[in-house]
């Protein structure tokens, strides 16, 4: 989407499209008006893109008409709010416009683009922000504790010896019911911890993946064999995979930065004086 | 402009792929579980269902006592923290939740004066013109009470106080609370919904204050939420509340409204009155049972499942019994205010007159009003705000400055924790049986009533009841899809065929907390009510008198540490009812107990290097009950 968005041929079409439909649309709507609510390109252009951002879809004509009612309509009471001097002395009012004028700031406040080094500096201080959690996806057999003495003959070792057999018996139909679910897929390493415990965890993802049935291990349930079908180490991923983020991550932090500056300079040109203050 | 959006859709990209990252996958191998998983369903979708936790009773800023009592943390933090992050408490202290994240979690500010404070709060507002505001905000403890107690007055009158009353700013701050509950909504991960409470009170006290027969209910919304939520300032009678999701539910907006605290009510929550003193019919029975399938039966203030007077044969029945009503030192009257009695009751009417307005399934819920729940005694906090935050307020440890518990003065603040703060512990979480986590799925477990509540730690319970069950199911690795295919699980009625029933129950501890000493099978009919241990700990057998032997299992006050090798980490039983009559109806629940462990007073003695409050019991036996499966004889 963000490829596309970019693309100068996608942007010319889309205006272009839009800007026909939406005009269309309010001129339906407004000719019978006085005054003027004027909607131009720019404000067509920014419902559109808004649009595309949120539903990942071209608005179609209906879209687009609908949002052009709305802006006029926004407009025409806001105007009509703002004659009646509804605005002056609202609390509401007076914090959205400081909450729209530090909005113009981070527009003002531009950030460069980011060289190379800047970028690699800033992966490499943040290690935290692009390492994966250790994951695990396995498959389990329950054994109860009490089945030694109500099942003889199906200990867990006779168990995992007919199951890495060449003909295995189907593993579903072995062992005791359990009330968690028998099959995990991507199971992050707090979810295994909240749902089997630490000791568990732990001995779970000290095992290697692979075809053949492990185990067995224990937990405050009992004992598991268990079939370890992946196992993904905690790991910092490489800088070129998490590139984009790492820049997205590194404008964040440079806008905020230089919004911060921006606002502080608007501040510096009041004189504040607080009552009571030393 | 197409920059900012390009960074706005990479923003947008980032949190859908982390979002996707935490979510369990369904394991795409051969070996799979073959289930049938319908179209569009969720990561983690099973057809004998999951075990989901969750706290649907938390308070934020938004409700006209919290924010008196400085918690100034909204909606938006009440989720973040659900989800794991960590947050302030008023007292300045950091909240994470014990155990790891929720899988739902759900804001029900009160609706009376929703966000008005707030308001009041603020400079430059009508509302912080008010005369009431500059009283409820001044620096007068006096002057700050009895504004209070007029808003709390006025919640319980139901008498709106006309300048605090803004209706714009109430319907704008619930249509917030729904925004943020919209906003963390995530299917397969993360359940929210649009709520509220509705928070009606019965007597009137001679002080002003909010001292009343607790009547209050959570109201949940399936989906779409109304644009305005029905207040004790609209009725403060709960039959007009039902009314009134009746006329929503006519327009497409389903809801249930909960209960809780009913060991507050004054006896008046299960009464066997209308609540304008009439008789009860069967068209009250089926608009109570249509608007209020659960009731929520632990939280922090206290359990209302039974009493020891109403109980006497039950050894477990004295269990964190809290009966002062809300905001004053007056006892609850007993009758009427328990679950398990009300079920009694629900019966005796089924049987004498045709209908039964207790037929409900249980919950649990924190009620806390700092936005953030404390489920564990080990890391407890209460739950009101800075009157409860530390613990010498909540009488754990002696006054600062003291040390021996023969020196602790009598003051407001050591009569307050006396009475109310030293009597509420750590509690509770709803479990619900469903497929997935979604709010469709769990809207549907809460109308099967396929719940069950906890005390705080997460330990799972199944419940079924059928003809068919034998023993070798007990040890079938398909044990839950049999279980289903021939009977009924937790919530459900079981319609006799002239034989006795088997029942399956089937506990395992949380894995973070401590083992189980026992399972228990309650039976209750229109004339009594009996206790059985259906499982024990050690692989022991229940006695004549249906008792586990003692497990052996001990804590050690000093330290906390429990003794090793006691307990279960599951249990699991055939059971059927050794007094079974095919011709009388029976409501059967199960409880689970754990092995003691310290309760959260004892941790906060140690830790203070004092002695434990000799008034206050030292262990805590944290629990599980069901929902109740109903046999019904053969017509």
């Amino acid at each position: 989407m963000r490829a596309l968005i970019r693309e100068p041929l996608v942007h010319f079409v889309l205006v272009a499209a839009l800007v026909f439909a939406g005009h269309a649309a309010w001129t339906a709507y407004a000719s019978a008006r006085d005054g003027t609510i004027t909607v131009t390109e720019e404000d067509m252009e920014r419902m559109a893109a808004l649009y595309a951002s949120e539903s990942g879809a071209l608005p179609s004509p209906q879209d687009m008409a609908a949002m052009v009612t709305d802006q006029v309509r926004d407009e025409a009471l806001a105007r009509e709010a703002r004659r009646l001097g509804l605005d002056v002395g609202d609390t509401i009012i007076e914090r959205r416009l400081a909450q729209k004028m530090s909005f113009m700031v981070s527009d003002l406040a531009d950030t460069p683009a980011p060289d190379e080094a800047t970028l690699r500096k800033w992966y490499e201080d943040h290690p935290e922000s692009y390492t994966l959690a250790p994951s695990i996806t396995f498959e389990h057999i329950f054994l109860n504790p009490e089945r030694a003495r109500n099942t003889p003959g199906t200990d867990s070792q006779s168990l995992l010896k007919s199951l890495n057999e060449p003909t295995p018996p189907d593993w579903r139909t072995l062992g005791d019911p359990f009330m968690l679910q028998r099959a995990y897929g991507d199971l992050p390493i707090r979810e295994t911890v909240r749902l089997f415990g630490a000791d568990f965890a732990r001995a779970l993802f000290s095992l290697k993946a692979g075809p053949e049935w492990q185990g067995p291990v224990s937990s405050a349930f009992g004992q598991h064999l268990v079939h370890i079908v992946a196992r993904e180490d905690g790991r910092l991923q490489p800088f070129e995979e998490v590139r984009a983020q790492v820049e997205s991550d590194w404008r964040d932090d440079a806008l905020r930065g230089a919004n911060e500056q921006a606002i502080a300079d608007i501040i510096s040109r009041y004189k504040v004086h607080i009552e009571g203050a030393e | 402009m197409w920059k900012t959006l390009t960074l706005a859709s990479t923003a947008l990209a980032l949190v859908a792929c982390s979002g996707n990252k935490t979510e369990p996958t369904r394991v795409e191998t051969a070996a799979a579980p073959e289930t049938t998983v319908p179209e569009g369903a969720t990561a983690g979708y099973n057809a004998d269902r999951n075990a989901y936790f969750g706290d649907m009773h938390i308070h934020t800023r938004n409700s006209f006592d919290a924010y008196i009592f400085n918690v100034r943390r909204t909606a938006d933090d009440a989720y973040r923290f659900a989800k794991g992050e960590t947050i302030k408490h008023p007292s300045g202290f950091d909240m994470t939740i014990a155990g790891g994240p929720l899988d739902f979690y759900t804001v029900t500010d009160h609706a009376e004066y929703l966000g008005i404070l707030p308001a009041m709060n603020t400079k430059g507002t009508a509302l912080s013109e008010v005369p009431r505001a500059k009283d409820m905000f001044s620096t007068d403890p006096a002057k700050i009470v009895a504004a209070f107690q007029g808003v709390g007055a006025s919640v319980r009158s139901g008498e709106k106080i006309e300048d605090m009353y803004d209706e714009p700013t109430i319907t704008s701050v619930w249509q917030e609370n729904i925004a943020a509950a919209e906003k963390y909504n995530e299917p397969g991960v993360f359940t929210t919904f649009s709520a509220y409470e509705f928070t009606s009170v019965t007597t009137q006290s001679e002080d002003g204050g909010f001292g009343g027969g607790n009547l209050h209910r959570n109201v949940f919304f399936r989906g779409e939420a109304p644009e305005r939520a029905f207040s004790t300032l609209d009725s403060t009678n709960p039959e007009d509340l039902w009314d009134w999701m009746d006329l929503q539910r006519a327009e497409g907006r389903e809801s249930i409204a909960i209960p809780h605290n009913s060991n507050v009510s004054d006896g008046q929550m299960f009464r066997l009155e209308t609540y304008n003193g009439d008789p009860i019919d069967a068209a009250y029975a089926e608009q109570r049972m249509r608007n209020e399938p659960l009731v929520e039966v632990t939280q922090v203030k206290g359990t209302s499942e039974t009493h020891p007077d109403l109980s006497p044969n039950d050894e477990w029945a004295n269990f964190e019994i809290y009966d002062e009503l809300l905001g004053s030192y007056d006892v609850s009257k007993t009758s009427g205010s328990y679950v398990r009695e009300a079920y009694r009751n629900g019966l005796k009417l089924q049987e004498e007159k045709g209908f039964d307005p207790f037929r409900f399934g249980l919950t649990a819920a924190s009620d806390s009003h700092v936005a953030g729940g404390s489920y564990s005694e080990k890391d407890y906090w209460s739950k009101i705000g800075i009157v409860d935050g530390l613990p010498f307020q909540r009488g754990s440890v002696p006054m600062p400055g003291i040390t021996d518990w023969a020196d602790q003065p009598v003051n407001q603040t050591t009569t307050n924790a006396k009475n109310w703060f030293s009597r509420w512990s750590a509690s509770g979480l709803t479990g619900v049986w469903a497929e997935e986590n979604t709010r469709d799925a769990l809207f549907d477990a809460f109308r099967r009533k396929e719940t069950f509540a906890t005390t705080g730690p997460r330990m799972k319970v199944r419940f079924f009841g059928g003809f068919t069950y034998t023993d070798a199911m007990l040890t079938s690795p398909d044990l839950a899809t049999q279980a289903y295919a021939g009977g009924v699980p937790m919530g459900g009625d079981l319609v006799g065929t002239g034989a006795a029933p088997q029942f399956i129950a089937w506990a395992v501890q949380d894995a973070n907390s401590a083992p189980l000493e026992r399972v228990q099978v309650v039976k209750v009919t229109s004339s009594g009510e009996t206790i059985y241990d259906a499982a024990c700990s050690g692989g022991a057998v229940p006695d004549a008198i249906h008792r586990c032997p003692d497990n052996g299992a001990s804590v050690d006050i000093a330290s906390c540490e429990t003794s090793p090798g006691s307990g279960a980490g599951e249990l699991k039983a055939l059971w059927t009812d050794p007094d079974f009559d095919p011709a009388q109806r029976a409501t059967y629940y199960v409880r689970v107990l754990e092995n003691p462990t310290c309760r959260w007073s004892t941790w906060e003695a140690n830790r203070n290097g004092t002695p434990p409050n000799p008034a206050l019991p030292t262990t805590i036996q944290e629990r599980a009950y069901t929902s109740p499966i109903w046999y019904i004889p053969p017509a």
